[in-house]
């Protein structure tokens, strides 16, 4: 890669579309259509353009603005144009249909409280339900834009954009964690931050200029917005686009556009593994040839062995080498990358005794029989330290499990507007990641969690937002509900499950109820896969007085209730 | 119209007893079918009814009535 870097955004890009603006920087595909291929050059155009047309709007240096779009050839440059302006872009997801209305803007409200957003640049068809928004008493939100609809004149040479002037040290993107009920936090990093770290990435991958990324990845999280967006933007890497709407319907169009673009490194989190090997038809790969892919990262949920083998066992026939496989831990705390496995060799395994993790010690077994597969997310990026820690604070030292700690160079300094979140995990400079791993040979191997989260195909879901959702179901005794999640090792990934104390009794009156939580869920975009109804008093409850989530969980999967 | 077959595949798929699915039925109001169940779903339309669909047929797929009228198709043009 060259060695002309840039501490800010805009300068970097400009520096690539100066350097060779007939390269090409996006390729945007939409299943059906012909792709819409950016090359670094015009998408600079485009950008001013925007960036001109936002300014125009009243976007002012240091706005917070929004998005709020579906998958779109034109969202590229405005996101461009946003930091051309001087302002600071947040790209959060496209409410899906199941989503009601009124969750969504009352998600956004969480949102736009603590980040102070400015503007949400959306599509017409969201604009009856965001103009709350707007018009809400205390809201932050001074409009709605619709940039897709602007005429801009490419033409027209705007004079230095506030981006090119931007201070380094100041924020440059927001990216939120998912939730529904206020709990959405917001982390911030500077251009300094982000180009240092997406730099670090690129090292830690061996990316070079022969490289091509191709990502079906949502840009609302740290995956899709850094590893997919950011580092190709900054490196001047080609990328291929794809909508994640499409890629989940159709999982095999990733192969198809890997294979048409010559694309060698790809972001997957696990479940992403079974959907590509179970999924996609034999019948739908012939022709294609995968020789190119050198590296398919595993990342955001704990990575699994036998994932990698289904995938490797589908696509060794097209070109695909073990040396393919790797792993990364990153968090959007961490602005990404944690950890990295080194490219060209496969992620190393440990086949542990399942009986000496579960307490605390990592003892190496011969036979696979009984053996729990830990698989390495590989070693810390440089300026990137990680501790395994007990419950008292102490370091454990090698082979021991205990909870992550992280510290690195390019680390948030807190949650937007909430310090109390940020004091609960954030300690000297230390991150909590509520992760529980270990360490092995200079490895680091992520194992399972303290904290609650459920991780369902890459996205957090938060057991406080499922209870909240599924409390207004009538029939369900007030306070007396619990969600956590569960291994579904045939997805590869982890499912909700809730469990609700009841006084409803008869096989078709709890089916119902099962229904009328699976529907209160689904209001939240929450997909409740089991359902387990109870009697009053069944639930454990912890010393707080609330039911415990860990102790339910701990008697339910050992088989105390069956599910509906 | 959807088949009684094709709606005891779906309602089987997301362990429903019962759901009305009617032509302009969406995914995203029946109980459980959301994204990584739909891939599920159709999986299992194809065993059942032993067709194959593919990546693009299944982009353009709108409501269970043209996942019905696909699958009618698919059928006719097997016979």
């Amino acid at each position: 890669m060259s060695t002309s870097s840039f501490d800010r955004l805009w300068d970097q890009w400009s520096h690539w579309a100066e350097v060779s603006p007939d390269a090409e920087a996006i390729i945007h595909y939409a299943g059906g259509k012909a792709e819409k291929r950016w090359t670094r050059g015009h998408l600079m155009i485009r950008a001013r353009a925007f960036a001109g047309a936002l300014a125009g709007a009243g976007v002012v240096p240091g706005d917070v603005c929004a998005l709020v779009m579906r998958h779109h050839p034109d969202f590229y440059p405005l996101y461009l144009g946003i930091v051309g302006a001087g302002a600071v872009p947040a790209v959060l997801a496209y409410p899906n249909q199941r989503l009601h209305p009124d969750k969504f803007v009352h998600g956004l409200t969480g949102m736009a409280t603590h980040s102070g957003l400015r503007w949400i640049a959306t599509e017409r068809a969201l604009e009856a339900s965001l103009q709350p928004l707007v018009t809400g008493a205390a809201s932050s939100v001074h409009a709605l834009l619709f940039p897709l609809e602007w005429k801009l004149d490419s033409s027209a040479a705007p004079g230095r954009l506030a981006g090119a002037d931007a201070n380094p040290d100041q924020p440059c993107l927001l990216q939120h964690s998912s939730g529904t009920t206020g709990l959405q936090k917001a982390v911030e990093f500077s251009h300094r931050t982000v180009l240092t770290h997406v730099r670090d990435v690129a090292r830690a991958i061996a990316l070079g200029p022969d490289d091509t990324i191709a990502s079906w990845l949502p840009l609302y999280h740290d995956m899709g917005m850094i590893a997919a967006f950011q580092l190709p933007l900054a490196t001047g890497t080609r990328v291929v686009q794809l909508d994640p709407f499409e890629w989940v319907a159709a999982p095999g169009l990733l192969f198809q556009a890997m294979a048409d673009e010559g694309a060698s490194i790809a972001w997957l989190p696990n479940f992403a593994y079974h959907l590509l090997a179970d999924r996609v038809h034999d019948e739908e790969m012939e022709g294609l040839r995968l020789d190119r892919v050198r590296l398919l990262i595993n990342c955001s949920e704990p990575v699994r062995a036998d994932s990698h083998l289904r995938l490797l066992r589908k696509l060794e026939p097209v070109g695909l080498t073990p040396r393919a496989l790797g792993a990364c831990y990153a968090m959007a705390e961490a602005t990404f990358a944690v950890t990295q496995t080194a490219p060209g060799s496969p992620p190393r395994e440990l086949a542990v005794s399942p009986a000496g993790l579960a307490s605390g010690d990592v003892i190496l077994v011969d036979t696979h029989a009984a053996a729990r597969v830990c698989v390495s997310s590989g070693a810390p990026l440089p300026g990137t330290r990680v501790r395994v820690v007990d419950d008292a604070g102490q370091d454990v030292g090698p082979g021991r499990v205990g909870e992550l700690w992280i510290h690195s160079a390019t680390l948030f300094d807190g949650y937007r507007n909430r310090p109390d979140e940020t004091a609960r995990v954030l300690q000297h400079g230390w991150y909590r990641s509520g992760d529980l791993g270990f360490c092995w040979d200079g490895e680091y191997y992520v194992i399972g969690r303290q904290k609650d989260v459920i991780i369902v195909a890459g996205k957090n879901v938060y057991p406080e937002d499922v209870e909240a959702a599924v409390s207004a179901v009538p029939e369900l005794i007030p306070g007396r509900i619990v969600a956590f999640g569960a291994d579904d090792t045939s997805a590869g990934t982890e499912l909700v499950c809730v469990v609700a104390e009841t006084l409803v009794v008869g096989e078709t009156e709890q089916q119902a109820l099962r229904v009328a939580i699976l529907r209160a869920a689904m209001a939240f975009d929450i997909t409740v896969s089991r359902v387990y109804l109870a009697p009053p008093r069944w639930l454990i409850k912890s010393s707080a007085g609330k039911p415990s989530r860990k102790l339910n969980r701990e008697r339910i999967l050992s088989g105390a209730l069956e599910a509906l | 119209m959807i088949s009684e077959a094709l709606k005891r595949t779906i309602l089987a798929e997301l362990k429903l007893t019962d759901c009305d699915l009617e032509d302009a039925t969406l995914a995203s109001e029946v109980p459980g079918w959301d994204s990584l169940s739909h891939v599920r779903i159709l999986t299992a339309v194809e065993e059942t009814f032993g067709v194959r669909f593919r990546g693009l047929e299944v982009l353009r797929l709108k409501n269970v009535g043209e996942l019905q009228a696909l699958l009618d198709r698919k059928l006719s043009a097997q016979r």
